[in-house]
């Protein structure tokens, strides 16, 4: 490929497929995390990105640019609202026995609610648009390599919180315990696991981590109340990729459909005129191509990896 | 007795007055004027405002048909185009059937015009947009008019003069693939080069996109591949125009060559980041955007708006109050009836002084006035100063 694609390209193209890829990662293992523990796709879980975007956001703007304290609040503020929308919502309609479809159909009205307190709010404040006042400065330039303050949080933010995730599910009471949830929830119960709990820990952790993905994301670019919706569909097609179970497979398919936005559609567009327009098309390709013909995702191919569940 | 006598009494005056109450309203002729702008979506800020203003010229006009004992009142019937031409065709066709609104003040964007226009040439319904200005939507005869602002012919050709005077050999175009951009980028190419410019590569992005880091490195090889000639001119919405600038802001060949970009990039959202507003400011940023000039109207309408809604007045809010009141006006003079208000808008039109231009239509109903301002960044990117002015009518560019 670097044959066909300048190498200034190649290079930018990459560094923007691992940051991006990073972002993806982190906001994909909460919808993995979701579906294994709750058995539920969550499409509102872009909404709790946006959250703790804007959460991050009014917190720069008031003065605080303590990038750790923004962190900190989006993943509050993230958490709250995942765990607020399963006890408001989720929760009573589990209760009911309702279907799975009628959870989907609920989290997307979970979603369309806090977006538009969210729209309400951002329009009332003003506040649509703007960036986290962390100035953004060049850290690193060697050729055409070129890393940024920003590469130099998201990447480093990622990686350590997906690590803390995979030692929390796999050595910690905690993790052993949704990991028994993931598998089969009765049992779990009889078994004396407090299920209730567990979820609502998992709630919270779906949500913190996918509203620090939210305030990295506002770095990276405009912080809107249509924010995590618009990149919904990247995430979801990384966790479709990762088969929606194995963390390790989300990983990689997060970094998959970043590198097919970031690098492979600049080698359609420079070596086959495809437009660059069509980049929205790629995560819904994978979809569908992945749902075709391997409905399983990843999995297989990185059994190794700690797989949820087994 | 006397408390019976009392109670009768009260009875019959209220009802009385209740009757006389049914009868002025039973006397009152209702003209709905509908209006169809994208409350949601990343426009919806500007939906809302403009609704704003369209519901103070309403309660103006109200105000004054009463003073003057006139039986005919206005209502509006809002509808949600979502930012969308599908949208825009469904808020049309809610509003028309079920309020039987002849006309609709909106929608916002050209592909949300262009998505209407089927629904609305169909079944007669005249739609008065207000800020739409793409070519794709300039067809004489059909039953879209785009009263403030005038269509991009013009200003491309403002942008293409600019990019030739500032010695650009070659140009880099990022464009919101939509009528919008796309006709932006044609006319603008189509400009340039009739005048002597050289090759220019176009990158389209798709309008949901908010995150541009492909689309920036693409536009910053493309100008590499130039040389130090090359300038570049963005076409963007806001929100992506902020997000461009943002990932372009550690890159050395986008922060080294000198920019052109539409409107959208000059919010006041933009300059709020010192990064961004640096960025422009190294840029040479300079803008075309219709020129606003103060009428006698422009403090009024800023005055009132301020005190009907208790904030200020957005961006162009003016443009959709001074729309309405072309409906409005040529409403109360045609009748409520689609065909008359088609054959009457550019008449009353073309005699109207809004809050911020003269409007005046040419043969495909679109604003004829191309009177442009140019602005740039000032060098400390505290805000844009106006360094100059085009005239769209005669194609000429005049410096402060």
């Amino acid at each position: 490929m670097g044959d066909n694609l300048p190498p200034a390209l190649l290079t930018t193209s990459l560094v923007n497929t691992i940051q991006i890829g990073s972002l993806y990662a982190l906001m994909a293992l909460g919808i993995t995390l979701t579906f294994s523990v709750m058995k539920l796709p969550n499409f509102a879980h872009a909404e709790y990105a946006t959250a703790g975007a804007y959460a991050a956001l009014i917190v720069s703007l008031s003065g605080v640019l303590n990038p750790l304290v923004i962190m900190i609040a989006a993943f509050v503020v993230g958490a709250l609202s995942a765990l607020i929308s399963h006890l408001a919502v989720f929760k009573p309609l589990e209760r009911r026995d309702v279907s799975f479809y009628t959870l989907i159909l609920a989290s997307f009205a979970v979603g369309l609610i806090i977006r538009y307190i969210l729209f309400t709010m951002a329009d009332y404040f003003n506040l649509f648009d703007l960036r986290i006042a962390i100035p953004l400065r060049v850290l690193f330039r060697e050729g055409t390599l070129i890393l940024s303050n920003l590469f130099a949080w998201v990447v480093p933010t990622s990686l350590v919180l997906v690590f803390i995730l995979t030692l929390l599910l796999n050595r910690s009471p905690l993790g052993r315990e949704m990991r028994a949830l993931a598998n089969n929830v009765n049992l779990a119960r009889v078994i004396g696991i407090p299920v209730e709990r567990v979820k609502n820990y998992t709630w919270l952790l779906v949500g913190g981590l996918a509203g620090v993905a939210g305030a990295l994301w506002g770095l990276q670019t405009a912080v809107h109340p249509l924010m995590g919706w618009g990149a919904i569909i990247s995430v979801f097609a990384a966790a479709i990729l990762g088969g929606l179970s194995s963390f390790s497979g989300t990983i990689l398919g997060a970094y998959v459909v970043a590198f097919s936005e970031n690098t492979v559609i600049l080698f359609l567009n420079v070596n086959y005129g495809v437009d660059l327009a069509y980049k929205p098309a790629i995560p819904f390709i994978i979809i569908i191509v992945v749902l075709l013909f391997r409905p399983q995702g990843l999995t297989k191919l990185i059994r190794r990896a700690g797989d949820l569940g087994r | 007795m006397t408390r019976r006598i009392v109670y009768v009494l009260l009875i019959v005056a209220m009802t009385t007055m209740l009757g006389a109450t049914a009868t002025a309203q039973d006397d009152m002729e209702i003209y709905v004027l509908g209006v169809a702008l994208p409350f949601t979506g990343s426009f919806g800020t500007f939906g809302q405002d403009f609704e704003r203003g369209i519901d103070l010229a309403v309660a103006q006009m109200n105000g004054e048909l009463e003073a003057a004992g006139s039986a005919i009142r206005f209502e509006t019937a809002s509808a949600d185009t979502e930012q969308t031409p599908e949208g825009a065709a469904r808020a049309l066709q809610t509003i028309v059937q079920t309020t039987g609104a002849q006309v609709v003040v909106g929608p916002l964007t050209t592909s949300e015009v262009l998505g209407a226009k089927q629904f609305a040439d169909e079944n007669g319904v005249i739609i008065v947009a207000m800020a739409s200005s793409g070519p794709a939507a300039s067809i004489p005869g059909d039953n879209i008019f785009r009263v403030i602002y005038p269509p991009d012919t013009f200003s491309s050709k403002a942008f293409a003069s600019i990019a030739l005077e500032r010695g650009h050999q070659n140009m880099v175009v990022l464009y919101v693939d939509d009528p919008f951009g796309n006709g932006m980028n044609e006319q603008f190419i189509k400009n340039y080069q009739a005048s002597g410019g050289g090759e220019v590569a176009s990158f389209g992005y798709a309008p949901q996109s908010t995150e541009l880091s492909a689309e920036a490195a693409a536009v910053s090889a493309a100008l590499a591949g130039f040389g130090e000639d090359a300038g570049f001119f963005c076409v963007c919405f806001p929100g992506a125009a902020e997000a461009f600038v943002q990932v372009s802001q550690i890159d050395p060949i986008l922060t080294s060559v000198q920019w052109l970009g539409n409107e959208a990039m000059t919010s006041d959202e933009m300059l709020a980041d010192p990064g961004h507003a640096q960025t422009l400011a190294n840029a040479d940023f300079v803008t075309v955007s219709q020129s606003a000039d103060s009428t006698p109207l422009t403090p009024i309408f800023h005055a009132d708006f301020v005190a009907m809604f208790d904030k200020e007045p957005g961006i162009f809010t003016n443009y959709a109050f001074d729309a309405a009141n072309i409906a409005m006006l040529t409403m109360l003079a045609a009748g409520n009836d689609g065909a008359a208000v088609k054959s009457m808008l550019p008449f009353i039109s073309n005699h109207y002084i809004g809050t911020a231009v003269q409007a005046f239509l040419d043969e495909n109903g679109d604003q004829a006035i191309a009177s442009y301002g140019i602005r740039q960044v000032a060098e400390d990117g505290s805000g844009f100063v106006l360094i100059g002015s085009y005239d769209g009518n005669t194609d000429t560019i005049t410096y402060k």
